[in-house]
């Protein structure tokens, strides 16, 4: 009798498919449960992440369509050739000032003479202000000048050297030959 | 027309689409949230795999062509992710010299949400032996309740081969269950 039963237990045992609940059915089976109120929690949950992904795939579209818009790439090109035609201009400039620093300086006044013109007393300021003048400015010109004479001349007399280099080595050549 | 084919409808358009998500949520997530557990095991698994079989049907639900039902549609997302996610925690514990020797069995007894007794420990047991292809189409049939045809577009293998291998399943069972 009681194999009977067992054997009736053991034919029937999958005999019975889904019947209504999933879930039971699982249970039943399996064993497998799940927390309460899964379903409503995990359905509340998925449609958060839905959202937040949409929101985040939206964001990713504006920052896409801002990147592809042509009119962007032709601003962005024009705003780095801008860019890089100022730098190169505004260096050029530094330099030119810097040189006109440089000649400058070799026409303003020495420390010694501003000192010195503090203790002259007013009446003899015309006087100082002669000397100084012709000593400064006229003296450190003709000094200047006479650099750029001895340069030219420099080179003059290189340029000759080198005609005369020259013209002894097709001398020589040439009494040679 | 059909309540799939109307919720179809719905969901492909753009104004309808988050109200009949809502619906799609209530008739499929149980279902398809046991289709899931089976493969992977525990809640804590099942309930990612979800998540992400949602997402990725709410993404994709406009390519969706309609060749085959939206309940296998569904079934096949589902299917795969799982296996995605079997095939990323497989390579993870690779990693992770502790979790190697852990089979899917241990890891379903030892889950919270496990509350089976020795017929059913035994029953996973025996599922758990079979191949692959046997335990998916043994699950589909008996406990998701899915046509023969459904599974076959599921798991891509043709209806008779799908039939044969699901007795063979069910007299393995009945002879060793009460064993």
């Amino acid at each position: 009798m009681e194999k009977s039963t067992e054997n009736n237990k053991n034919q029937n045992f999958l005999k019975e498919g889904l019947k209504g609940d999933i879930s039971t059915h699982h249970k039943e089976y399996l064993g497998t449960t799940i927390p309460k109120d899964y379903f409503a929690q995990s359905k509340l949950s998925i449609l958060d992440k839905i959202k937040e992904e949409a929101r985040v795939e939206e964001d990713s579209k504006k920052q896409n369509v801002f990147y592809l818009q042509p009119q962007f790439k032709y601003i962005a090109a024009a705003t780095l050739v801008f860019i890089l035609s100022l730098t190169v201009w505004l260096q050029n400039s530094n330099n030119s000032n810097l040189e006109i620093e440089t000649n400058f300086e070799e026409f303003t006044f020495s420390d010694d003479v501003l000192i010195n013109s503090l203790l002259i007393e007013d009446l003899e300021i015309d006087a100082f202000a002669e000397a100084t003048l012709f000593n400064e400015v006229v003296v450190k010109a003709e000094l200047t000048e006479q650099k750029i004479d001895n340069l030219i001349l420099n080179s003059l007399i290189v340029e000759d050297s080198l005609l005369d280099n020259y013209i002894d080595d097709e001398l020589l050549e040439t009494i040679i030959l | 027309m059909s309540k799939d084919a109307e919720l179809v409808k719905k969901l492909k358009n753009p104004a309808l689409k988050d109200k009949a998500f809502s619906e799609l949520l209530n008739v499929y997530q149980e279902r398809l949230y046991w289709h899931i557990r089976k493969i992977v095991g525990t809640h804590e698994n099942a309930d990612d795999v979800l998540q992400n079989t949602f997402i990725r049907i709410y993404k994709s639900i406009a390519n969706f062509k309609e060749k085959s039902s939206l309940h296998t549609w569904m079934y096949r997302i589902a299917y795969n992710e799982s296996i995605r996610f079997l095939d990323k925690n497989k390579k993870r514990s690779y990693q992770n010299i502790e979790t190697v020797s852990d089979t899917s069995l241990q890891v379903l007894f030892e889950d919270e949400y496990f509350d089976g007794d020795e017929i059913q420990k035994k029953l996973n047991t025996i599922i758990d032996g079979f191949k692959e292809k046997q335990k998916r189409v043994f699950q589909m049939k008996y406990f998701d309740d899915l046509s023969f045809r459904q599974i076959s577009e599921v798991l891509d293998v043709s209806e008779s081969t799908l039939k044969s291998t699901y007795y063979a399943a069910v007299k393995i069972i009945e002879q060793k269950i009460f064993l």
